[in-house]
């Protein structure tokens, strides 16, 4: 499912880069900017903060890539400094607030705004992007690492350093607030009623 | 990554399994979002401020030196026997990237010798023209600049020990080198003239 793992790149081109090589870099660059920054802007819903992460990314990708064994696809190992980096100025923003991720659910949103209660709005139900942009910055970011970019709860938690029980549970909020938008999208897919579903987590 | 006891787990979160499923094939349609293309050109000045790029042979002012270490390479090919010419890559436009690995054969097109020895003739008429003035049009100076980026680039993949070309493909780059050479050395007597009036 994760953009990351679709691009392919040449070994040759990692040890190029590797090497300090500014054209394999730039490469790679091309290959992966457009996912980078689209997760800095999931999660931050702001494009100039967005390019930052994008920027602070790559930097540390060419600083960084010497240690770079080649287990895993470059691509991936991108995508953990991009979600690293992302999740750093996220956890950087909620201190500088003086509150604490646990408090993602107190009607804020990432700005500092009252939050305009997405799952009661009806036209939410009809776009996922202002769906998703109705939640909360760290639920928002576990529905994409969880649903989109295949983490475990487990590796959620580290990376936001919580528990497991944090991570499901804001998985567990933000579905609840996204389910205008999924019964809207069933709704119309069956012509029925929506299947039950179980007790939340 | 998430394996089946946590899809199962996760089914507890309040979806049904085809909500679920429906909601990350949504998910997975959402298009990226391509970056402004001014962040690359930040990451890369940053990049080259705090000296994270390895400096390129041949590059920037000292092109001159890598084109002498280009030449003086292929030259040492050139003195084994030459095989039958190869056959002409009649390319329109040139890409200075080769690709990563290429079949090698042992050919080598007998122009490259005569495209070195052109190469080596105009960098002797180069060097024999007055040094670049400091002050000069911001047009001609960034024409100068791009052109000698390009003959850097290219003596980089001539130099590179990674980069395995075959003969026709080092033809080409010589071929290029030569016509880049050509077009700067145009510009720099044009330079000259305007300077001596």
């Amino acid at each position: 499912m994760s953009k990351f793992s679709d691009v392919q790149i040449d070994p040759a081109i990692v040890r190029r880069a590797a090497r300090g090589d500014a054209k394999a870099h730039e490469i790679l660059y091309r290959a992966f900017s457009s996912p980078v920054y689209s997760i800095c802007l999931r999660f931050t819903r702001v494009p100039a903060q967005a390019e930052d992460l994008t920027q602070e990314t790559f930097i540390e990708v060419i600083r960084s890539i010497g240690q770079f064994r080649g287990e895993a696809p470059v691509g991936m190992w991108i995508r953990r400094v991009a979600v690293s980096k992302a999740l750093m100025f996220l956890r950087s923003a909620w201190h500088a607030r003086g509150q604490s991720l646990d408090d993602d659910w107190e009607e804020m949103t990432f700005d500092g705004r009252p939050s305009a209660r997405g799952s009661q709005r009806q036209d939410q139900a009809l776009d996922l992007d202002a769906a998703l942009a109705g939640l909360p910055p760290v639920s928002r970011a576990v529905v994409w690492l969880h649903d989109v970019e295949g983490y475990t709860h487990k590796e959620i938690a580290a990376l936001m350093g919580k528990t497991e029980s944090f991570s499901k549970s804001q998985l567990s909020r933000a579905y609840q607030r996204l389910r205008p938008f999924l019964d809207s999208e069933l709704g119309k897919k069956s012509g029925a009623g929506i299947e039950e579903s179980v007790p939340a987590c | 990554m998430n394996d089946t006891n946590e899809m199962e787990q996760d089914m507890n979160c309040g979806l049904s399994v085809a909500e679920r499923d429906m909601l990350q094939a949504r998910l997975g349609e959402l298009q990226d979002t391509v970056p402004p293309r001014e962040v690359w050109q930040r990451i890369e000045a940053q990049a080259r401020a705090e000296g994270l790029f390895r400096r390129r042979v041949g590059e920037g002012a000292k092109w001159f030196a890598g084109a002498g270490i280009a030449a003086a390479v292929v030259l040492a090919v050139l003195n084994i026997p030459l095989a039958p010419p190869a056959v002409d890559a009649g390319i329109e436009s040139f890409d200075a990237t080769p690709p990563p690995s290429v079949a090698t054969t042992n050919a080598v097109p007998p122009d490259l010798n005569a495209l070195m020895v052109q190469s080596q003739q105009i960098e002797r008429d180069l060097r024999a023209l007055p040094v670049q003035p400091s002050l000069m049009q911001a047009g001609t100076a960034a024409t100068i600049a791009q052109i000698e980026d390009r003959i850097a680039e290219i003596d980089y993949w001539l130099n590179d020990p990674q980069v395995r070309m075959n003969p026709v493909q080092t033809e080409i780059y010589w071929r290029e080198r030569v016509r880049l050479m050509n077009s700067l050395l145009s510009l720099r007597r044009a330079q000259a003239q305007r300077m001596a009036f």
